[in-house]
């Protein structure tokens, strides 16, 4: 298993990924620090330089902007690693000499989601924090939770990983990747239908709601990251007003047995595309 | 089932869907021998393939690989195989894909092992190069050494010199003599009949699905051979030849279907007639005409 994990790393890096990746990020990370550094010396409507306050309240604000954008762009990418590794190399026949070894179709896939969840939540770790540093040194506001809200958006981008995989088990590299994605988006809709359930006390969209959340958990991860990059005050304070907060704000985090069930989805999924893999005919 | 037999298998079925794509593989293959596989494009060689390598499961029947049960983990391990779609990863060099094999294989002394089969796929002034930038050739001669590695005591190759050039085809069949000095099982799937010719112990013909025909090329060609006979016009000989086999007339000359061993004493017969007699010469059964003949092609 690992000597296919290795291979895919290898791959990646070979195959410059990683440095497309690294200096992508770099640059995108270049211009939110250069947007935060303006907020310093923007002025409010009398002229006047804003105050600390409104500085780091609009930090925060866009701190979880970019940070849904950055969870988009680990979802997209955790698919388009996952469903080529497997389903180009199934479609190419490069799988064809490795599969007849003494080596369990299981372990190979193992081997590579390993290595792709590896990538795939380093870069998340390295993109995170060089975002919050770069925030924090414009503007002196660091979110209240980051390495917690990494750690969930590890997972979003893992169950990713995972979806694609086992779509990808049994359909092409594009195919794998367009429905993963449209789930992905369904998903991210039928959170903002249960936000509004809740707000508005209406069972039927609070269940669609959960039930979404259940059958694909990110957007209950993307909300459980947003809870721990979101100020206390903030939280307070739309609590207070009892206004709908938007789909890129939360007033309570999913359930902690959500965290739980995210963890049983992936290993129930990937077992169940370990399956699908070993019993498919090559 | 046998298992001192490399290959054994009892009524090998695979459908997908409604299309039967083997309908009864029944095979056996001895220890060290070269089996050669042969029929026309779509006979369910590289479906049967497959079913034997564990890459496709059988939807009827069963079969041992090396006495193991298809399929087999550890039995892979003794397994060489080269598929007809060889592709290897290109932005490794010839060298980096031997030792992932290597690796997964578990073996000792890799890197002299790697080596050795670089050396026999005659690819080791180039084994440090990206598989990308090799030829079509020199991607299949790295196939090949990939089935090599590690000595397998059974290696089954999917047209394994589709690719090469006739050097390329005549070194694959030094491999494939040397294999067999070793004691190496050879499975060959092979569209090239005097390949097969040349090296196969013995071979089965499949078609629709199913083995028309198999024993060694000898068995398979037929025991009968004819020889054309040359003399002067005499209708007087063909009772006389007529002794040894049916007799038909082509171009002038007799056709007669007998075995070759008795080609001794048919021309003791004729020279006893006093016929005046220009040649007698044994024409033999061809692979590809008994191949044609088998697979209901017209022959020209």
């Amino acid at each position: 298993m690992m000597y296919v994990a290795i291979l895919t790393i290898n791959e990646l890096a070979r195959r410059r990924f990683l440095l497309a990746a690294l200096c992508a990020t770099a640059v995108l990370v270049a211009l939110t620090g250069w947007g935060f550094t303006h907020l310093m010396h923007m002025h409010d409507r009398h002229g006047g330089p804003l105050s600390v306050i409104e500085i780091r309240s609009m930090t925060a604000v866009l701190v979880v902007l970019i940070a849904y954008m950055f969870s988009f762009v680990l979802a997209v990418v955790a698919v388009f690693l996952a469903a080529p590794s497997l389903a180009n190399d199934i479609e190419s026949g490069v799988l064809l000499p490795i599969v007849t070894r003494p080596l369990s179709r299981a372990a190979i896939l193992s081997g590579k989601a390993l290595a792709l969840a590896f990538v795939v939540c380093a870069y998340a770790a390295a993109s995170g924090l060089a975002e919050f540093a770069v925030a924090r040194a414009a503007t002196g506001y660091l979110p209240p939770h980051p390495f917690t809200a990494i750690v969930y958006l590890c997972l979003l981008a893992v169950v990713m990983l995972v979806l694609a995989f086992a779509l990808s088990t049994r359909l092409s590299a594009l195919a794998g990747s367009i429905v993963a994605i449209v789930f992905f988006g369904g998903t991210w809709m039928a959170g903002i239908v249960g936000s509004l359930g809740t707000y508005y006390q209406n069972t039927a969209a609070i269940n669609a709601g959960i039930v979404s959340q259940l059958l694909l958990p990110t957007d209950a991860m993307w909300r459980e990251a947003v809870y721990y990059l979101e100020p206390a005050v903030s939280v307070a304070a739309f609590n207070a007003r009892h206004v709908w907060p938007g789909p890129f704000f939360v007033l309570a985090p999913p359930p902690a047995t959500m965290i739980l069930w995210t963890i049983v989805w992936i290993a129930a999924l990937f077992a169940v595309a370990a399956y699908s893999f070993t019993v498919r005919d090559l | 089932m046998d298992c001192a037999n490399a290959i054994e298998t009892r009524g090998l079925a695979k459908t997908f869907g409604e299309t039967s794509a083997v309908a009864d593989l029944s095979l056996s293959v001895a220890r060290g021998e070269i089996f050669g596989f042969l029929g026309p494009n779509g006979a369910g060689k590289t479906t049967s393939v497959k079913m034997l390598t564990g890459l496709i499961r059988p939807s009827h029947g069963s079969g041992t690989l090396l006495g193991a049960p298809l399929g087999d983990r550890k039995t892979r391990r003794k397994l060489g195989y080269l598929p007809e779609l060889f592709r290897y990863q290109e932005w490794l060099s010839g060298r980096e894909v031997l030792r992932f094999h290597a690796r997964m294989m578990g073996l000792r002394d890799a890197k002299r092992e790697i080596e050795r089969v670089l050396d026999l796929a005659a690819l080791s002034e180039r084994g440090g190069d990206r598989v990308g930038a090799y030829s079509k050739g020199m991607q299949q001669r790295l196939g090949l050494a990939v089935a090599l590695l590690g000595e397998p005591d059974l290696v089954i190759l999917d047209e394994p010199t589709s690719a090469l050039d006739p050097i390329g085809r005549h070194e694959v069949r030094q491999i494939l003599r040397s294999l067999k000095t070793h004691g190496t099982t050879v499975f060959l799937n092979s569209h090239l009949l005097t390949e097969v010719e040349q090296v196969c112990d013995r071979i089965a013909i499949v078609l629709r699905g199913r083995i028309v025909a198999q024993g060694t090329i000898a068995e398979i060609i037929g025991i009968q051979d004819v020889v054309r006979v040359r003399a002067q016009s005499d209708r007087a000989l063909q009772p006389v030849l007529e002794r040894f086999g049916t007799v038909s007339i082509d171009d002038g000359a007799f056709l007669v279907a007998t075995a070759h061993a008795r080609i001794p004493e048919l021309v003791q017969t004729l020279v006893q007639t006093g016929a005046r007699i220009f040649a007698v010469e044994p024409i033999e059964a061809t692979l590809e005409d008994r191949f044609l003949e088998i697979t209901g092609t017209p022959q020209p």
